[in-house]
C-alpha cells in the first residue's frame, strides 16, 4: 500500500474492496513505528483497530454506508490536548503524564461517529505554548521532511503527521497561529474555522476566547470536510456558535467566479522582515489571483502592529486562570514528596514545578497583567485594542472578500535557532495573530517552495463565518494552480 | 453582653449566600438537591460530582436558566434594579474545595442592585435597610480535615449561590436579626431557597466594626463568617462590637480579619490567618458571554410573584386585627401562614382569626421549637385547627386545655374531640356545677373569706387554685372567678 | 509600568504557585522585562470610547434547562472522578493538612 493524498482516495478503495479499513489502519500504524518524527506521543493501536473493524462491519452492512458517514474509514490523528475517553491527554506535560481522560471532547466524538479512525495522539508545544514543538515534554517533533528543522507550533505534531504520512487528516488547535504556522513549515493544509464553529468541550484550554479546534490535511477538500463534520452548536460550550454550517465540502467544489473575487492585501503584513522566497511565493500567488480574473485591493490593517503586545497579554492573562486548575488535587501527577509537604503552599509549588519553562513564563506573565494594580493597563487596555484590530477587518471586509498574505515570516527554522530569546519565537505569529484575535476564519494553504525544499504557506482570512468562502477560494487555489 | 455604652455605635453589613432551589447545579448537569429533597452533602462523598464539577481538562460551564430565574425573583423581591445585561467574572485563589482554581461570581456587573427592605423592630418602628446588590456565583466543595491531612468532597462544589450584599446599614444586633429574619421570609416564600441553615443552604457573614457616635468615618472591620443561626448572628455580632471597643478603649486597634463564632463559649475568634489579603485578580469569564435579559422575561417573572411577607403582614394586621407580633410570626413561616389561610377558609366563628393566630404563634411555635420540625412535619391539619378555635370559643376547654390537645395531636393526629374525651378536658362552665364546689372551698376556708372580705383582694387567686384542685383543673377560669367574686363579696 | 526586578517576579509567581530556582528567578526577571517592554507599546493606542472586547463575536449566553443528569459512574457504579484521583482516602481527594 502507498500513502494517500486524499480521502476520496481511500473512499473509493473501500467501494471497490481494493482495500479495507483495517488494512489502511494497519499501514498508517506501521508507518507510525517506523518514523523517527516523534510526532506521535500515544498510539491507540488496539483501540483503532476495533474501531476499523466496527467500520468494515458498517461497509459490509449497510449499503448507504457512505453517505451516512461522510468520515467513514478516515485514518486521523489529534492533538494531545483533546480528550478521548479512557485515553491519556498529557498536553506534553510532565503534569499529566499518566492522566486519563474520562470523557470525549464534543468535536472528537462528532468525527468518530461520523467513521473517522482515531490512530493515536499527536506531540505538541506543552499546552499549546510555543511555535516550534519544541516545548514538548517529551521531545521535540522533527519537520516531516527536513528533521534538523522545527515543524512549527504549537501543533508540530499534527502538521508532521499529515505531512509524513502518518495519518490523513489531523487536528490541532490554533490560538494564535498554532495550526496555521505548522501547516505552512511543513507544506500542508492547515484550517482554522471561525471562532465559535468547533465545540472547545473537551479541549484543554490554553485562551478560551482564542483556541479554535481544526484540521490539518494535503488538500483543502479533506479539511473542509472534517470541519464541516465537526462543526455545530455544541450545549456544553457556551461559546459555540448557532450560525449553521453549511454543505461545505460540496459548495467548495461548485465552479469558481474568479472576477467577482476581490482580495485584499494589507500593507502591513508585506514589510521588513519577511523572507525573500516567503514574499516570492506569495506575491507569486497574488498575481496568480489576479490572472484568474479576480481583483487585488491594497488595504490597510492599522493596528496590525499591536496584534503580538495584545495577544500577549489576553492569552496569557486567560492561560493563568486557566492552569491554575493543575495543582494535584484531583488528577495530575504529584511528584515525589509532594505528599509530604509541610503546608499546603509548598504542596502546590511542588506539583506546579512540573511545568515547563515556557509555561511558567507565560503564567506570571499572564497573573501579573490580571493582578490589582495593573489590570487596567494591561488586561482592559488590551481588550479594547482588540476590537480595534477586530474593527480594522470589519472596514476591510467591506471591500474584499478574502485577504491574503504571509503565513510567518520565515521558512521552517532549524531546531534551537530561536530559543536564546522567547520574544523572537513570539514574533513568528506576528501574521496569525491578528486574525485569532477577531475570531475569524483562516488558512494556510502551500503556495510554494524553497529550493531546498522547504514550503511557504499562503494565508487567506475570511470574514466573520464566511468559513466556505475562504475554503473555496483556497480549494479552488489548490486545485488549479497545482493539479491543473 | 449588653448594648454598648452610649457614646459608641456599631456599624453592621451583612452578606448572605443563599443556595438557589434548582435540580442541577449553576453550570453543570450534577444534582443541585437530592431527590428527596436533601441537601447534596447528604450524598456518598463525591457520588455527585462530573468532570465539570470537578474542573477536569477541557471542560466548560453551561449556565443553568432556573437558576436565572430565581436570582431575578430574588431581586424583584428585594426592590432590586435588574441589571439587563450582566457578566461573570472569574474570582480566582487556590484551595482544595476549589475545583478550577477559581471560582465563578460576578464583579462589576452583578444581576441585581439598589435594592432595600423593611424591618420591624421591637419597639413597633420600621427600619429601611439598603441592599448595594445581588449577584450569582457557585458553591465550593468542602474540606474535611483529619489528622495530618485534609480530604476534599466535590459534591456541593458548582451549586447555585445567590450572594446579598446589604449596605453597612445597621445599627444594632437586633436590627441585623431582624433583617436576617426577613430576606429569609421573603426567599423562602418565593421558593429561591429553601432557608435550611442547619444544612448551610442560607449562610451568613457579618461584617461588623465601631465608630464614636457623630463619626462619619468607618471604623476598621471585622467579618465574621458562617454563623448559622440567627440567634447565633445577633449574639456574636454583639460580642464582637464590644469587644472591639474594649480594644480601642484600652489603647489597641481593631485588626481587620476574618473570625469565627464559638457559641459555646459565646466569642468570636480569629481564624487562622490565610497569608496577606487575596487578590483575587478579577477578569470577565471568557467561557462564559454575558448574560442579556429581555425587559419582556423580567416582567413575566414580576408578575408571577406571590404575596411577599411584608404586604402580608400588613394584610393580615388590618383584615384580621392579628397584632404585630403575631402577624409578624404567621408571615415569617410558609407553613403558619399556609395553615392559618386554609383553617380561616373553613371557620365559621366570628373572630376566630385571632385566637387561631394565638395558637399559631403561641403554643404551636413554642411546640416547633421543642421538637425542632417544621409544623408540616406534625399531624396538625386545618381541620384540627377549626374545630380547636370552636370548642375553645365555647369555653368547651380552657385555654391550658387547648395546649394540651395541640401537643397530643401533633403526634397523633386524632380529631380534638377525641383527645378531649381521653385526655378529660372539658371544663365545667356550667353555674349549676361550679357552685356547689365553691361553696365547698369557700366553706372549708374561712378565716381567708374573712381576710377577702376585710381587704386582701388578693386571695381571690388562692380560692381559684383550690377550687380547681377540687374539680381537678376542669373549672372554667373565667366562670369560676365570676362565681367566686359574686360569692364574696356577699 | 513597575520595574520589573526579582521581587516582582518572586511575589507574581508565589500568587501563581510558582516556586521558581534561583537561575529561573533571574532569567524569568529578565525575560519578563524585554517581553512586557514590548507589550508597553498598546500604552500608544486611544482606546477612548472603546468598548473592550471578550468574545469576537459579542455573543451573548444561551442558558440550559435546569435538569439533572445521572451521576458520573464508572463501570464499577463509582465515582468517576475519583478514577484520575492522585491520593484519596474514603472516596475523597487527599492533600497534606490545610492549616
Amino acid at each position: 500500500m502507498n500513502s494517500f493524498s486524499k480521502f476520496s482516495e481511500i473512499r473509493e478503495g473501500y467501494r471497490s474492496k481494493k482495500f479495507s479499513p483495517v488494512e489502511v489502519t494497519q499501514f498508517y500504524l506501521d508507518q507510525i513505528k517506523k518514523s523517527k518524527h516523534n510526532a506521535y506521543l500515544d498510539i491507540c493501536e488496539d483501540r483503532v483497530l476495533d474501531q476499523a473493524k466496527k467500520v468494515e462491519k458498517i461497509i459490509f452492512s449497510d449499503k448507504d454506508a457512505f453517505e451516512k458517514y461522510p468520515l467513514l474509514g478516515m485514518p486521523m490523528g489529534i492533538k494531545d490536548l483533546l480528550n478521548i475517553d479512557g485515553v491519556k491527554t498529557t498536553c506534553a506535560s510532565k503534569m499529566l503524564e499518566n492522566y486519563v481522560a474520562p470523557y470525549t471532547a464534543t468535536c472528537v466524538e462528532r468525527l468518530e461517529k461520523a467513521g473517522a479512525l482515531s490512530l493515536g495522539k499527536l506531540n505538541l508545544d506543552e499546552f499549546a505554548m510555543g511555535s516550534s514543538n519544541e516545548n514538548s515534554a517529551f521531545g521535540p517533533v522533527e519537520h516531516p521532511t527536513h528533521p534538523e528543522r522545527v515543524p512549527g507550533g504549537s501543533s508540530g505534531g499534527s502538521a508532521t503527521a499529515v505531512g509524513a504520512d502518518l495519518c490523513l487528516t489531523s487536528l490541532g488547535t490554533d490560538t494564535g497561529g498554532s495550526i496555521r504556522l505548522p501547516a505552512s513549515f511543513c507544506g500542508v493544509v492547515g484550517y482554522k474555522p471561525t471562532y465559535g464553529r468547533v465545540s472547545r468541550f473537551g479541549v484543554v484550554a490554553f485562551a478560551s476566547s482564542l483556541d479554535q479546534v481544526g484540521p490539518f490535511a494535503k488538500t483543502v477538500e479533506d479539511a473542509a470536510l472534517v470541519a464541516e463534520v465537526m462543526s455545530g452548536k455544541d450545549i456544553y460550550d457556551s461559546t459555540s456558535s448557532s450560525e449553521s454550517v453549511g454543505a461545505w465540502s460540496s459548495e467548495i467544489s461548485k465552479p469558481m467566479d474568479w472576477k467577482s473575487l476581490k482580495v485584499g492585501v494589507p500593507k502591513e503584513y508585506f514589510v521588513e522582515g519577511v523572507e525573500d522566497s516567503v514574499r516570492k511565493s506569495v506575491e507569486e500567488s497574488l498575481r496568480w489571483f489576479e490572472s484568474k480574473g479576480a481583483t487585488l485591493v491594497d488595504i490597510s490593517l492599522p493596528h496590525t502592529e499591536y496584534a503580538v503586545s495584545t495577544y500577549y497579554v489576553v492569552a496569557v492573562s486567560e492561560a493563568s486562570s486557566n492552569l491554575a486548575r493543575f495543582d494535584g488535587v484531583r488528577f495530575g501527577t504529584r511528584p515525589d514528596g509532594a505528599n509530604e509537604s509541610a503546608t499546603l503552599d509548598e504542596f502546590y509549588e511542588k506539583v506546579r514545578s512540573q511545568f515547563g519553562a515556557e509555561v511558567k513564563r507565560r503564567i506570571i506573565l499572564g497573573t501579573y497583567a490580571l493582578s490589582s494594580g495593573y489590570y487596567d493597563a494591561y488586561y482592559s487596555k488590551a481588550c479594547k485594542v482588540r476590537r480595534l484590530i477586530r474593527n480594522d477587518f470589519d472596514e476591510a471586509f467591506k471591500k474584499v472578500d478574502v485577504i491574503a498574505g504571509p503565513v510567518a515570516p520565515t521558512v521552517a527554522f532549524k531546531r534551537g535557532a530561536m530559543l536564546e530569546n522567547p520574544l523572537q519565537m513570539y514574533l513568528m505569529d506576528i501574521f496569525t495573530i491578528p486574525a485569532s484575535l477577531s475570531g475569524l476564519p483562516a488558512l494556510s494553504v502551500p503556495c510554494g517552495t524553497q529550493e531546498d525544499g522547504l514550503s511557504i504557506g499562503l494565508h487567506l482570512i475570511g470574514s466573520p463565518f464566511a468559513d466556505e468562502k475562504v475554503l473555496k477560494v483556497a480549494h479552488h487555489f489548490q486545485k488549479e494552480r497545482y493539479h491543473g | 453582653m449588653g448594648n454598648l455604652d452610649s457614646s459608641w455605635e456599631m456599624v453592621i453589613g451583612l452578606e448572605v449566600h443563599a443556595q438557589l432551589s434548582t435540580a442541577s447545579k449553576a453550570f453543570s448537569t450534577a444534582k443541585a438537591r437530592l431527590s428527596d429533597g436533601e441537601s447534596v452533602a447528604e450524598e456518598r462523598v463525591n457520588f455527585n460530582t462530573n468532570m465539570i464539577c470537578a474542573g477536569h481538562p477541557g471542560t466548560l460551564p453551561s449556565l443553568n436558566k432556573k437558576a436565572v430565574e430565581l436570582a431575578i425573583r430574588a431581586g424583584l423581591s428585594t426592590g432590586c434594579d435588574i441589571r439587563l445585561k450582566s457578566v461573570f467574572a472569574r474570582k480566582n485563589y487556590f484551595y482544595p474545595d476549589l475545583p478550577k482554581g477559581y471560582q465563578i461570581s460576578q464583579f462589576d456587573m452583578p444581576l441585581c442592585e439598589n435594592g432595600a427592605i423593611n424591618i420591624e423592630l421591637s419597639d413597633g418602628k420600621t427600619k429601611r435597610i439598603e441592599i448595594e446588590r445581588i449577584h450569582m456565583e457557585e458553591d465550593a466543595g468542602k474540606n474535611v480535615h483529619m489528622s495530618g491531612f485534609s480530604l476534599v468532597n466535590l459534591n456541593r462544589a458548582g451549586v447555585p449561590l445567590i450572594e446579598i450584599v446589604s449596605r453597612p446599614d445597621m445599627r444594632s444586633a437586633e436590627e441585623a436579626g431582624a433583617y436576617l429574619r426577613e430576606l429569609h421570609s421573603i426567599v423562602t416564600a418565593i421558593d429561591v431557597c429553601d432557608g435550611n441553615m442547619q444544612e448551610g443552604n442560607f449562610r451568613c457573614d457579618a461584617n461588623v466594626s465601631v465608630r464614636k457616635k457623630g463619626d462619619s468615618q468607618l471604623g476598621t472591620r471585622t467579618e465574621i463568617k458562617n454563623v448559622n443561626s440567627f440567634r447565633f448572628v445577633e449574639k456574636a455580632i454583639e460580642y464582637e462590637a464590644a469587644r472591639q471597643v474594649a480594644l480601642i478603649e484600652s489603647g489597641g486597634k481593631v485588626v481587620q480579619e476574618t473570625r469565627l463564632y464559638d457559641s459555646a463559649k459565646n466569642v468570636t475568634q480569629p481564624m487562622r490567618s490565610k497569608e496577606e489579603a487575596h487578590d483575587y485578580r478579577y477578569f470577565p469569564d471568557p467561557d462564559l458571554l454575558p448574560l442579556v435579559i429581555e425587559q419582556s422575561q423580567i416582567d413575566a417573572i414580576q408578575a408571577s410573584l406571590p404575596e411577599l411577607p411584608r404586604e402580608k403582614k400588613i394584610r393580615y394586621q388590618n383584615e384580621f386585627g392579628l397584632s404585630s407580633y403575631d402577624a409578624m410570626v404567621l408571615t415569617q413561616s410558609q407553613d403558619l401562614s399556609q395553615i392559618f389561610e386554609s383553617t380561616l377558609a373553613i371557620l365559621t366563628v366570628k373572630k376566630g382569626a385571632k385566637t387561631l393566630s394565638n395558637f399559631l404563634s403561641g403554643e404551636i411555635s413554642r411546640l416547633m421549637n421543642e421538637k425542632d420540625q417544621k409544623l408540616s412535619e406534625s399531624k396538625i391539619n386545618s381541620t384540627h385547627l377549626a374545630r380547636l378555635v370552636e370548642v375553645v370559643s365555647e369555653n368547651v376547654i380552657s385555654s391550658t386545655g387547648a395546649k394540651k390537645v395541640l401537643s397530643v395531636i401533633w403526634e397523633t393526629g386524632q380529631s380534638v374531640d377525641e383527645v378531649i374525651e381521653s385526655e378529660g378536658l372539658k371544663q365545667v362552665s356550667d353555674m349549676s356545677a361550679l357552685e356547689p364546689l365553691v361553696e365547698e372551698v369557700l366553706a372549708n376556708n374561712p378565716n381567708q373569706v374573712q381576710q377577702f372580705r376585710d381587704g386582701k383582694e388578693k386571695l381571690l387567686g388562692f380560692f381559684v387554685g383550690q377550687v380547681m384542685k377540687v374539680s381537678q383543673g376542669k373549672a372554667n377560669p373565667e366562670r369560676l372567678k365570676e362565681l367566686l367574686i359574686s360569692k364574696l363579696k356577699k | 509600568m513597575a520595574k520589573v526586578d526579582v521581587q516582582l517576579t518572586e511575589k507574581v509567581a508565589s500568587l501563581a504557585r510558582l516556586a521558581l530556582s534561583k537561575e529561573e528567578k533571574s532569567s524569568f526577571t529578565e525575560q519578563l522585562g524585554q517581553i512586557l517592554g514590548y507589550i508597553e507599546k498598546i500604552s500608544e493606542v486611544n482606546v477612548d470610547g472603546v468598548e473592550p472586547m471578550i468574545n469576537p463575536h459579542d455573543q451573548i449566553l444561551s442558558l440550559r434547562e435546569d435538569v439533572a443528569a445521572e451521576p458520573f459512574l464508572n463501570e464499577e457504579g463509582n465515582p468517576k472522578i475519583l478514577d484520575s484521583a492522585p491520593d484519596q482516602l474514603y472516596d475523597g481527594f487527599k492533600v497534606p493538612q490545610i492549616l
